[in-house]
């Protein structure tokens, strides 16, 4: 958790007009964005009396201020910098502050990584148009095993059914986990445990830490239908908070695939239909721990040669 | 009943806060007010009115206490009239499931703590609220903070808060000058704020017939520690004096109960500030339950990190010190009154009747 890039936010989502609470675990974060646009997280509890600094403002020269006392913090390094009150130009010493992390933004995501000192992810190019946020009543870990087990309980996709069959079961690539599974599109057809084919299919590349997925969704001609980024973060009290970003691509072709142009193309569901769930049977998700075990140990080995 | 004199100059009581500053700042930092349960206090657990021949249930760290009248009489009682002795009743209260109650200032003061040792002598001196009550139902009312009551009035005693908070009723920080002082004893806390050309309270302004821009304030926070009581009082110039008693009873470790009274028999019948300001504890202590609610969770357990204090935090560490001291003694079995709280503070918070 503790060096992993977190997407906690969409950029639209921070501003210089307020300050936002996420949270990454237990661990309360607050974003803000200063006037120069540098979006800054410190940790969501001020020093002085332990409020949230959320409940702030931001001033005008992009310092964070608490709504309590008005102790004022710069955003880079959590220094104090002014106790108004004290009308006085001392330096504060150097435990005067807020733990910072380490902000990186791209594609139209936030993330805060919980180490300060960690390197820089790598940058995201795209910006993907559609986006929103969700929080959904389901942890983090069980979240992942939904989307991989049976992503209708999720998200949705326009006029795309999602069938129990995959092409290939959860796997490793490149450092991803990764599994690509057989749609159908709606309507009446065959059913799918009769189907000999069938028309499209989503691959969910995920990353074994964070859990962030790049949603593939293709035809049958191997060509891309729609690409998502869907970012589980866990939160406070076992809830997921889920920013995700999509985009359809422009040449699609046969009807249907065309169709998903019109209306809502990509949704996440802010609710888990609990009965469902509890009894979806894990078959993806199965080798999941396992998987991202071996992964984690490798890179740490990596890391430490 | 105790007799306080007996029990004042026996022991040798070692004032808290003068100890070695290092034990005084480990003391600050060990606050887990959460955790901090004073008996042997009177707690002003209703507005006089409030009781009538009908039982209203009140509560002191969850301990049921029902109120009703007997003729003229309040009583206090651990069970309800119609549930009678049931199950076994507690140390805190006679043969007859009774706490001890006496009626003062308008308030049912009811005692929490070992029924013998309850004095009317530990009262707190309220100099502005008439002792028989009697103030007008519109200068009284009821608001609830969801935080532990300490918090509560650690926030109030570090009125820098209110420049931040509540600068849409009572200013902003702008100002020349702040002073702040702080006195003590082992059952009471005193600050007092000096304000030099303060930017005017917007209530004064709009209400108040202030017209200027600047005002020279004057205030004064005295906390009734084991009463979990507090005196706001306020003079403002030019300005109407403020007369504020604001009482945090904790109904439980972690919610408390304000039934307030502001006298605002010192301003003009004709001036709308006399009306409104008791209104204005309900805007204020919204604003200050949306800090100290956040808060209170964060107080619950002991904590690794110590909190950073400034100058101006003078009274709310020595708060928490003598809070503790309190704490430590009644641990020890120690729970007497080493001052006497009833008697006349006026000269101490600088009220001169007008
Ligand atoms: S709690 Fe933040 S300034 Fe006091
Ligand atoms: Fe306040």
């Amino acid at each position: 958790m503790a060096e992993a890039w977190w997407a906690v936010a969409r950029s639209e989502e921070v501003t210089s007009a307020k300050p936002i609470n996420v949270d990454i675990g237990d661990q309360p974060i607050v974003l803000w964005r200063d006037q120069q646009g540098a979006v800054h997280a410190l940790e969501d509890r001020c020093p002085h009396r332990r409020t949230p600094l959320s409940l702030g403002c931001v001033l005008g020269n992009g310092m964070i201020q608490c709504g309590y006392h008005g102790w004022t913090y710069d955003g880079a390094t959590g220094h104090l910098k002014d106790i108004p009150n004290l009308k006085s130009d001392v330096k504060f010493p150097a435990l005067y502050r807020a733990i910072p992390f380490a902000v990186a933004e791209s594609g139209g995501f936030v993330r805060v990584c919980l180490d300060a000192k960690a390197p820089a992810p790598l940058l995201v190019a795209k910006t993907l148009p559609l986006s929103g946020t969700v929080n959904v009543a389901l942890e983090h870990e069980h979240y992942i095993a939904a989307l991989f087990d049976d992503p209708s309980l999720v998200l949705a996709i326009k006029g795309v059914r999602f069938t129990p069959y995959l092409l290939a079961e959860l796997a490793e690539h490149e450092g991803k986990l990764v599994l690509e599974r057989s749609c159908q599109w709606a309507g009446f057809h065959w059913p799918s445990p009769f189907s000999s084919d069938f028309p499209i299919t989503l691959r969910i590349a995920t990353d074994p830490v964070t859990g962030e997925c790049d949603l593939l969704l293709r035809d049958d001609g191997f060509r891309p239908l729609l690409f998502a980024t869907l970012a589980p973060v866990p939160a406070a009290r076992g809830v997921t908070q889920i920013r995700w970003r999509a985009t359809l691509e422009d040449n699609r072709h046969g009807m249907r695939a065309k169709l998903l142009g019109a209306g809502t193309p990509f949704s996440v569901h802010s609710t888990i239909d609990g009965a469902a769930l509890r009894v979806l049977k894990p078959s993806a998700s199965i080798h999941a721990a396992t998987l991202r075990n071996e992964i984690t140990a490798r890179s740490a080995q990596t890391s430490a040669a | 009943m105790l007799d306080v004199k007996d029990a004042a100059i026996t022991d040798d009581y070692i004032d808290p806060v003068t100890a070695d500053p290092r034990e005084f700042a480990a003391k600050v930092n060990a606050w887990v007010p959460h955790d901090i349960v004073l008996k042997d206090a009177w707690f002003p657990l209703a507005h006089s009115f409030a009781i009538t021949e009908k039982p209203v249930r009140r509560a002191i760290y969850s301990q049921p206490y029902f109120l009703w009248r007997e003729g003229k009489t309040a009583v206090a009682a651990e069970f309800h009239p119609s549930e009678g002795l049931q199950g076994g009743k507690s140390e805190f209260t006679d043969a007859a499931g009774r706490y001890p109650v006496i009626e003062k200032y308008g308030y049912a003061w009811c005692w929490f703590g070992n029924p013998a040792n309850a004095a009317p002598e530990h009262i707190p001196s309220l100099p502005y609220l008439p002792e028989d009550g009697g103030l007008p139902l519109h200068m009284l009312g009821t608001v609830r903070f969801d935080c532990t009551a300490p918090l509560s009035l650690e926030n109030l005693i570090d009125l820098t808060h209110a420049d931040f908070l509540h600068a849409d009723v009572v200013g902003d920080e702008k100002m020349d000058k702040e002073t702040v002082e702080v006195f003590h004893d082992s059952e009471t806390i005193t600050m007092v704020r000096t304000c030099v050309n303060k930017s005017v309270a917007p209530i004064m302004r709009r209400f108040g017939g202030v017209k200027v821009d600047v005002q020279q304030v004057r205030q004064v926070i005295r906390i009734y520690l084991r009463s979990h009581a507090a005196i706001a009082y306020g003079r403002f110039s030019p300005g109407d004096n403020v007369q504020l008693f604001h009482p945090c009873v904790p109904e439980t470790r972690d919610r408390t109960r304000l039934d307030y009274a502001i006298n605002t028999r010192n301003v003009k019948k004709t001036n709308l500030f006399r009306y409104l300001m008791p209104k204005a504890s309900y805007k204020v202590s919204r604003q200050d339950s949306y800090m100290t609610s956040p808060q209170s969770p964060r107080y619950m357990q002991p904590e690794k990190r110590k909190d950073l204090h400034s100058p101006l935090d003078e009274a709310g560490q020595k708060y928490r010190v003598l809070m503790l001291a309190l704490a430590e003694r009644q641990a020890r079995g120690d729970f007497a009154y080493h001052v006497n709280v009833s008697a006349d503070c006026s000269e101490i918070i600088g009220y001169d009747g007008k």
